[in-house]
């Protein structure tokens, strides 16, 4: 199964549905990283709003994801972190530092236009 | 011979409850005697008494109900255990010392009737005491869960804007409790600022810092903002004198000063509406 | 101990068997939605470190019953290389893969009790757990 990626205007928009596991995160970044190169895009909302828990690998693969987008000329916002998984991020020792983070994917569209119009 | 001591109990139970109560009462510590009103102090001690005399007939299981219904009015009322115990000895003092006076006690037969007594009113005692203390402890487990509930209140005051007030002592599962309180409230709410209060809270260590930490940065992973407020003197010194880094996070000293930086951050502001010249 | 309570890790499919074992079984204990969360991503750390640094291994899900409380047990056993330097592994940020080294420590603090015994050449066996509140 692979995870759909949707394009509105210059963004790209993800919703993650169901339980990643590591050949779908990893062909997720690989597809990720060919529709920004396709499209130019420059801006990415990942929605993790149906997520229940990421463990250090995920962790790695959406950091990294994050950066390489960043390297290719795309902002990435990340939505709809659960608390639980807020917690075990936390708890893990994963801070996800410099990731820009949004309620929801409404909120994330805004934050996105905030920071590109910036 | 325990049918010597039941029957003078039984027929002087008026004058023993009287001088009970008189003799309870000046004894009493004065707390005990504040806590309830006169009548509530002789109607319970009236049901002290009964429950005693109780002892001596009945079957062993009424008893036993008795004595829980008892010890947890009492424990309701806030009478102390000592005050139960010290009045189950003032009973026996008061029939013993009548049953002298009225001849029933002799040199010959005094120390069987001690021994009578002790036999009755050491297990009695240790039941009490059990009664007591488990009575305590179920109140003591009920009012934990209740400070539970109350701990971490999460107060949205405007839109996207929520104030969780923290009071008292927190502990690591205290401060789980809150973390998990706070997000899933900020969540439920969409706030999109969250002010973590700390003037209610007694000392800022080490842990304590360090779970603030933790959960500012959890509020940040879900799309929040997270601020302190409520920083006293004490607790600045404290916590720079530790090295524990807070520069990550907004601070404010007070609620006020917090809330009005929410507002600005949210793109809200606060305007008097005419009429004030 | 019920047979069904066990994964044996030897393919990256397997990682996912084994965490949603554990949740059925936190879910079944009564743990609320973090713990969930908490018991789920340590039995993924642990699964996912037999998959990657013993090649092949086990990890088994127990529930534990002591006097009035109720907890789960996670068992994650493998015959791989072992672990050389425990105390360095469980220092955050240790990692010999290229990892966040966020796991083994980061398991400890997810859950309450954790207890690791390794020799080099044998093999290494984990055990957490965590308690209903
Ligand atoms: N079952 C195991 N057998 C042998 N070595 C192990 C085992 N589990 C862990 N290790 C060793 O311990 C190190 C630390 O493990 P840990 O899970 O903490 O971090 P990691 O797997 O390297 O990175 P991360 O889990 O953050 O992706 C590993 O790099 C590995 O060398
Ligand atoms: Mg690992």
């Amino acid at each position: 199964m692979r995870i759909p990626i949707l394009k509105l205007n210059d963004c790209l928009l993800v919703s993650i549905q169901w339980e990643l596991d590591d050949q779908t995160a990893l062909q997720f970044q690989e597809d990720l990283l060919h529709k920004i190169h396709e499209t130019s895009a420059n801006g990415v909302v990942i929605d993790l709003t149906s997520i229940d828990f990421i463990d250090s690998f995920i962790a790695k693969v959406l950091g990294d994801v994050i950066n390489m987008s960043k390297l290719m000329g795309a902002i990435v916002v990340i939505t709809g972190i659960q608390p639980a998984v807020a917690i075990t991020l936390i708890e893990l020792g994963i801070g996800l530092d410099d990731v820009l983070t949004a309620l929801d994917l409404e909120k994330g569209l805004e934050k996105l236009q905030q920071e590109l119009g910036e | 011979m325990n049918q010597t001591i039941s029957n003078y109990i039984q027929s002087h139970k008026q004058q023993i409850q009287d001088e009970w109560i008189n003799r309870t009462k000046e004894e009493a510590d004065e707390r005990v005697v504040r806590l309830v009103s006169d009548r509530v102090f002789v109607s319970t001690s009236k049901e002290f008494i009964d429950l005693l005399i109780s002892n001596f007939k009945g079957t062993n299981e009424e008893y036993t109900n008795r004595l829980t219904d008892f010890a947890e009015k009492v424990v309701r009322l806030g009478w102390p255990l000592t005050f139960v115990t010290k009045g189950l000895h003032t009973f026996n003092l008061i029939v013993f010392e009548g049953m002298q006076e009225e001849g029933i006690v002799t040199k010959e037969n005094q120390m069987d009737i001690v021994y009578e007594f002790d036999r009755w009113a050491t297990p009695m005692n240790n039941e009490i005491v059990s009664v007591y203390s488990s009575t305590w402890e179920r109140t003591v487990s009920l009012q934990k869960i209740a400070l539970q509930e109350l701990s971490a209140p999460l107060i949205p005051v405007f839109e996207g804007i929520t104030v969780m007030p923290l009071v008292g002592t927190i502990d690591t599962e205290r401060a789980k409790q809150i973390m998990e309180n706070l997000l899933k409230g900020a969540v439920k709410h969409r706030s999109e600022v969250v002010l973590i209060d700390i003037t209610g809270v007694p000392v800022v260590d080490t842990m304590v810092a360090h779970h603030i930490i933790q959960a500012a940065d959890a509020v940040r992973l879900i799309g929040a903002k997270c601020m302190l407020v409520g920083i006293r003197p004490e607790i600045a010194q404290t916590i720079v004198n530790l090295g524990i880094d807070l520069n990550q996070f907004t601070t404010k000293n007070n609620l006020k000063k917090g809330i009005e930086a929410a507002l600005e951050l949210t793109n809200k502001k606060i305007v008097s509406t005419g009429g004030a010249k | 101990m019920d047979i069904q309570s066990c994964v044996t890790i030897i393919n990256e499919w397997d990682i996912v068997a084994a965490r949603q074992l554990g949740r059925n079984v936190a879910k079944e204990l009564g743990f609320g939605t973090v713990d969930q969360a908490r018991i789920t991503t340590a039995i993924s750390e642990l699964a996912r470190n037999i998959y990657l640094y013993a090649g092949k291994g086990q990890i088994c899900i127990d529930k534990l019953y002591d006097g009035g409380k109720a907890g789960l047990r996670i068992n994650a056993v493998d015959s791989g290389p072992g672990i050389r330097e425990i105390r360095q592994v469980m220092e955050d940020g240790f990692s010999t893969s290229g990892g966040l080294g966020a796991g083994l420590p980061g398991v400890k603090r997810l859950m309450d009790e954790f207890d690791i015994e390794s020799s080099p050449g044998q093999g290494t066996q984990i055990r957490a757990s965590k308690w209903l509140r």
